[in-house]
């Protein structure tokens, strides 16, 4: 059945701050920590920006600047779609000789989702195909940009005057700019919330300028305000002109309430991330630069470093009795791995969700190495490795079948689950070599050491049966 | 098919009418000139006669079904209703259309499923996937699209099916990014 192949139903846990129960195939694994690690373990990090649609590169600094949208894409107002450039002919006269006309090349966007075009809201069609359309201006942004310069200048001002105080305090001669230096991006300095404003005072001006004082006028209050339309209740509405709370709320500056005034805007750009443990600050995750490539630099993913559980078959599970559950155990390395199953203990902290009681295997399971070439090698001899034809199903490659006896515990369970730990070898070639005794010119790296690591696994075997 | 007085189960199809030997049309059904049944189209007039206009475009895998209404089996007296379809309708690959009355213009895109009690104007777009089966006159220019049926009025007729001067000059002009998908020439 697919559905016992559902990431869900195994899942591993995971010992960080918080106790986290995942599948494996969102983990990952930390091989200079030798733990799994989890995507609330670790630190997010901002690679690159890039465009969805033209996938289009742009470096930080300028995705600041356009305010994190695309230069050259729309999204629909109406449906959030990418817009595309359609182009008609239009009779438009010579600008030699009037009286002819020619056809000319007219451009208009289309949503090819929901057909919104450019002429709904009243955009004349232009005569270039990109770049002569442009968004609408706000009239407050004069007010807002000098909002913002006075709260820069403050945040600025409040951060010198900190580090005046902590200068004091230490009474060392640290220069000025070492607090400038170590600004967001480090754990030392991340945000607290009350804390002053601090990460206004990265964009504020250099040291050398003078601070010219910048005041502004608070905003005036108005005792009258303007008065509804006398038919605001009796105006019957029309539904498709008026704009939907999503529509309205994606163009904050403006959020128009008529459907004729919804105008394009630019494409949000997307970023790739970065992740770093956060214990030895090691990048687990690092994708590559240009937005077409899929592939990742480092991808140190927990699929390709511990063994992995699946369930093949559930036979009818049966309040009190007792029955053998078939699963799978995965190598994803390339040499042999020893995989021990323990039960798990009575007080055991970490075995909260299980409703079934469950018989291991007490014998250790070897998986042989995954070799890629298996299957184009037909001289390979088959390895003998011996099983016990009640523990081991069948042994495939690097892949083995077991049996566990599964003895549900509660009645009318709608979902048995079971826990147990496994425990396996790992061979750790990423840590660093250890010079030999002697030394000399050329040293033989010192094998790679085997370190034994344990994962606590909790498996959904689904309902009992009626 | 059941043995009904004076059936008149003729298939006419009018002069310059394209109609592929491997559609299946069964029933009283009229198709005017310049309309094109793609092969493997199904037009099935069991409760009644089906009239088609002129410059239609059913494609693959449509199928225009006057079918009796649930709830009312075969054997009953029922009077049979005429289907009649306008002009310059576009029935996309594997559309569904029940609707009784569809009027010019009209574009019922891929998948679509029009009900029996739905009446389609002039200029109605019923976008993909798109189940419209309430009781209702659709105006005219309406959109429907997405996965909640949203609905729009457009200002603009869609474009002509059948206009290859219009194809020609309206085009695409920006590359497609990766997630566009191919808009049929």
């Amino acid at each position: 059945m697919a559905s016992l192949l559902q990431p869900d139903r195994v899942v591993y846990l995971v010992r960080g701050e918080k106790k986290i129960r995942a599948p494996l195939s969102q983990l990952y694994f930390c091989r200079y920590c030798s733990e799994l690690r989890s995507l609330e373990c670790v630190s997010h990090e901002v690679d690159s920006h890039y465009c969805p649609s033209c996938l289009e590169n742009m470096p930080s600094a300028e995705a600041k600047l356009k305010k994190n949208r695309c230069a050259n894409c729309f999204d629909c107002p109406c449906c959030m779609h990418t817009l595309s450039t359609r182009a008609t002919n239009i009779p438009a006269p010579l600008p030699d000789d009037p009286t002819k006309t020619a056809m000319k090349k007219a451009y208009y966007l289309a949503c090819g989702f929901c057909r919104w075009t450019s002429r709904d809201v009243g955009m004349a069609d232009k005569s270039v195909a990109s770049g002569g359309w442009q968004e609408p201006e706000n009239p407050h942004t004069q007010r807002i940009n000098k909002l913002i310069e006075y709260y820069q200048q403050l945040a600025h001002r409040e951060k010198q005057d900190r580090d005046r105080k902590k200068m004091a305090r230490r009474r060392q001669c640290m220069p000025l700019a070492f607090s400038e230096k170590y600004g967001l991006g480090t754990r030392l300095q991340r945000q607290r919330p009350g804390a002053p404003i601090s990460s206004l005072s990265g964009l504020s001006l250099k040291e050398g300028e003078e601070q010219k004082d910048i005041t502004i006028e608070p905003a005036p209050a108005l005792d009258e305000v303007e008065p509804l339309p006398e038919d605001c209740y009796s105006r019957p509405i029309s539904l498709p002109e008026v704009t939907t709370l999503r529509q309205r709320l994606l163009q904050p500056d403006f959020q128009p309430a008529g459907a004729s005034q919804l105008h394009p805007r630019h494409k949000h750009l997307l970023m790739k991330r970065s992740l770093r443990c956060r214990k030895c600050e090691h990048n687990l995750s690092k994708p590559e630069f240009n937005p077409t490539s899929i592939k990742f630099k480092i991808q140190l993913v927990a699929v390709s470093y511990i063994p992995e559980v699946r369930i093949m078959s559930i036979p009818n599970l049966r309040n009190m009795k007792e029955s053998q559950v078939l699963l799978t155990l995965t190598n994803p390395v390339e040499n042999i791995t020893h995989v021990t199953l323990a039960p798990c203990e009575d007080d055991d902290p970490d075995d909260i969700n299980s409703t079934a009681k469950v018989v291991v295997p007490g014998k250790q399971l070897v998986l042989a190495g995954k070799d890629a070439a298996a299957e184009y090698d037909e001289l390979a001899e088959p390895q003998d490795f011996q099983d016990d034809p009640d523990v081991v199903a069948f042994r495939k490659s690097n892949k083995i079948g077991f049996f566990i006896k599964v003895i549900p515990q509660k009645e009318e369970d709608a979902d048995v689950t079971v826990s147990f730990k496994i425990r396996h070898d790992f061979r750790n070639l990423a840590a660093p070599v250890r010079p030999s005794e002697e030394g000399g010119a050329a040293a033989a790296p010192a094998p790679a050491e085997s370190i034994w690591l344990t994962h606590h696994v909790e498996l959904r075997l689904g309902p009992l049966a009626p | 098919m059941a043995d009904k007085p004076n059936p008149q189960k003729s298939v006419k199809i009018a002069a310059g009418a394209v109609v592929c030997v491997e559609s299946e049309i069964r029933g009283d059904v009229t198709i005017g000139p310049r309309t094109v049944v793609h092969p493997k189209a199904r037009i099935i007039a069991e409760a009644g006669p089906i009239v088609i206009g002129e410059g239609n475009l059913i494609e693959e895998q449509a199928l225009i079904i006057n079918g009796y209404p649930e709830n009312i089996t075969p054997e009953s007296e029922v009077e049979p209703k005429t289907m009649t379809i306008g002009m310059n309708n576009v029935f996309e690959v594997g559309c569904v259309s029940q609707a009784l009355k569809i009027g010019d213009n009209n574009v019922i895109e891929s998948k679509a499923d029009v009900g029996r009690n739905v009446i389609l104007t002039s200029g109605c777009i019923i976008g993909a996937f798109c189940q419209v089966n309430t009781c209702e006159v659709i105006p005219e220019n309406t959109v429907i699209y997405g996965s909640g049926c949203m609905r729009r009025v457009q200002t603009e007729r869609p474009q002509d099916h059948r206009s290859s001067s219009d194809r020609l000059h309206t085009r695409r002009v920006s590359p497609p990014g990766p997630e566009e998908v191919q808009r049929r020439a």
